[in-house]
């Protein structure tokens, strides 16, 4: 009696110690620890409600597998460029038309005169209002990467994110000059691009607004290339820019204030046309974290469309009353 | 009167002993044989899983950790208000200890001309916790990245990182391709 009883303790003592060795080896630990050197963005992404101005009041989803640019023209239809296709829509949202394009188009631009002109790679294709292709050039240069487009008058302006340079071209494909190369003479100190994003958008008297990302600033240039205007703001908080490329994105409200876009800490800002802030559109928490190329437009009532790539969604934001 | 086919305990124990003792011996040639395939192998971070956790400062068995930034200055945008060197919301963006993310000041900066900046991480102080890794792939371009440096790593077979990255970004790496950072070149600091 005395020898089984023995027996059966080893045998639950020896399956004990298999079942410990066994759990060790073949079940996870729980891996939770206190990161005691936290890099603590919370505090940045915070954003006191009453400085934001602006409410969302409307968005809707983009069926295709990613989306790059977004523009609008003079009806407000929104125009959204992505992989292989640009899709348009109402300005309710409501599906109006798509059309195939050949690559990856990371920006669109609605001119005037109603040309479509999207940018793909380092190849600009000018549309027809009725979508057919009316002509397509390419950008010189092994880095060319064109972020950016605008067209007046005939005269296409190309942000080109690897030459770090914008090209001015005719609306045939034609050189017409370089803007923004390093002139200190002429003030101009060059543009900072370290980063894909480098928007440009032309403001209400035609003037070029350029982005100059690396220097938290945005540049005027008239059509002959002179440096008209300058502001920049640098701050990790909110009433400037920070990181190393900001704003990636801007557009520009009927008053003249700016409305500027940002990664890193994804938001979206009212800039005076001093460049001072005025309030907030929408704060990072109204983001997926991570989320970069916030396109901007804004349409004849001044609501501000943009594009979140994130969640391959137009989401519409109007002033609060 | 004996039944056909039924062991004693005596024969079952000894069995299990035998049984034990060969899958031992299978196993313990299974591994040698997998080490002599495999060759010589090192531990390495991949960067596209690692979430700069701050485990690799505390866990490694070396001391301070052997896992260091690295810096691919090919990616750098050399950049005045760098997100791997200041803290947020940093006031001044000067070289003031006040100022600086890395807890150790590991980061050396230095002007080279308007606006940029050059940063050069100082491999003895730092101790690898990933602060300016996380900092630089919120702000900037992610040229910031935690490596295992193979000067200092003694290679464990159980890896204390490892066993402790909650990302599982630790795994071997052939001997002949010990680094796996992303960014244009290859070869360990640019």
């Amino acid at each position: 009696m005395k020898n089984k009883l023995g027996l059966i303790f080893s045998v639950v003592l020896l399956l004990l110690l298999v079942g410990l060795i066994a759990g060790d080896l073949f079940f996870e630990k729980p891996k939770s620890q206190k990161n005691i050197y936290e890099y603590d963005l919370d505090e940045l992404r915070q954003v006191d409600s009453s400085l934001i101005a602006y409410k969302e009041t409307a968005s809707f989803l983009i069926d295709g597998e990613a989306v790059y640019g977004l523009a609008l023209d003079s009806d407000d239809n929104i125009y959204v460029s992505g992989r292989n296709k640009l899709w348009i829509f109402n300005s309710n949202g409501e599906f109006q038309s798509s059309m195939k394009v050949r690559g990856d188009a990371h920006c669109v631009n609605v001119s005037e005169s109603g040309n479509i002109l999207l940018g793909v790679g380092n190849r600009v294709d000018v549309r027809k209002p009725n979508g057919g292709l009316n002509n397509s050039f390419q950008i010189k240069g092994a880095k060319a990467y064109i972020s950016s487009i605008a067209e007046k008058d005939g005269v296409v302006y190309i942000a080109d994110a690897g030459q770090k340079i914008v090209h001015q071209y005719t609306i045939d494909g034609k050189k017409i000059n370089l803007i923004g190369g390093k002139n200190l003479e002429k003030g101009i100190r060059g543009f900072v691009v370290p980063s894909p994003y480098f928007d440009l958008m032309l403001g209400r008297q035609g003037e070029l607004w350029v982005v100059n990302p690396g220097r938290h600033a945005l540049e005027a240039y008239n059509e002959k290339g002179d440096l008209i205007s300058t502001w920049e703001r640098t701050s990790m908080r909110v009433d400037g820019f920070g990181g190393c490329c900001n704003p990636s994105h801007v557009a520009m409200l009927s008053d003249g204030s700016f409305v500027t876009s940002e990664k890193g800490l994804e938001r979206i800002k009212i800039h005076l046309p001093s460049g001072d802030f005025k309030s907030v559109v929408a704060a990072p928490s109204q983001f997926d974290a991570g989320t970069t190329g916030l396109d901007l437009a804004v349409d004849s009532n001044d609501r501000i469309v943009v594009l979140d790539p994130s969640r391959k969604q137009v989401r519409i934001f109007e002033l609060k009353e | 009167m004996e039944k056909k086919g039924k062991k004693d305990r005596r024969d079952f124990i000894n069995t299990c002993f035998r049984f034990a003792a060969g899958a031992s011996l299978v196993g313990v040639t299974g591994v040698l044989a997998h080490k002599t395939i495999s060759g010589n192998t090192l531990w390495q971070i991949d960067t596209t899983k690692c979430t700069q956790c701050g485990r690799c400062a505390t866990s490694c068995v070396v001391t301070p950790s052997a896992v260091k930034c690295i810096h691919v200055y090919d990616m750098c945008g050399y950049c005045d208000l760098c997100g791997g060197y200041l803290r947020p919301n940093v006031k001044n963006i000067t070289t003031g200890a006040e100022n600086q993310l890395c807890p150790t000041g590991a980061i050396k900066r230095k002007y080279i001309e308007d606006p940029f900046f050059e940063y050069e991480i100082i491999e003895d102080l730092c101790i690898g916790c990933g602060k300016c890794v996380k900092g630089c792939g919120a702000f900037g371009n992610g040229s910031l990245q935690l490596q295992v440096s193979h000067d200092i790593c003694v290679n464990c077979n159980q890896c204390a990182i490892a066993r402790d990255c909650p990302s599982d970004a630790f795994s071997r790496v052939p001997a002949d391709e010990p680094y796996k950072f992303s960014g244009f070149k290859k070869e360990k600091k640019g």
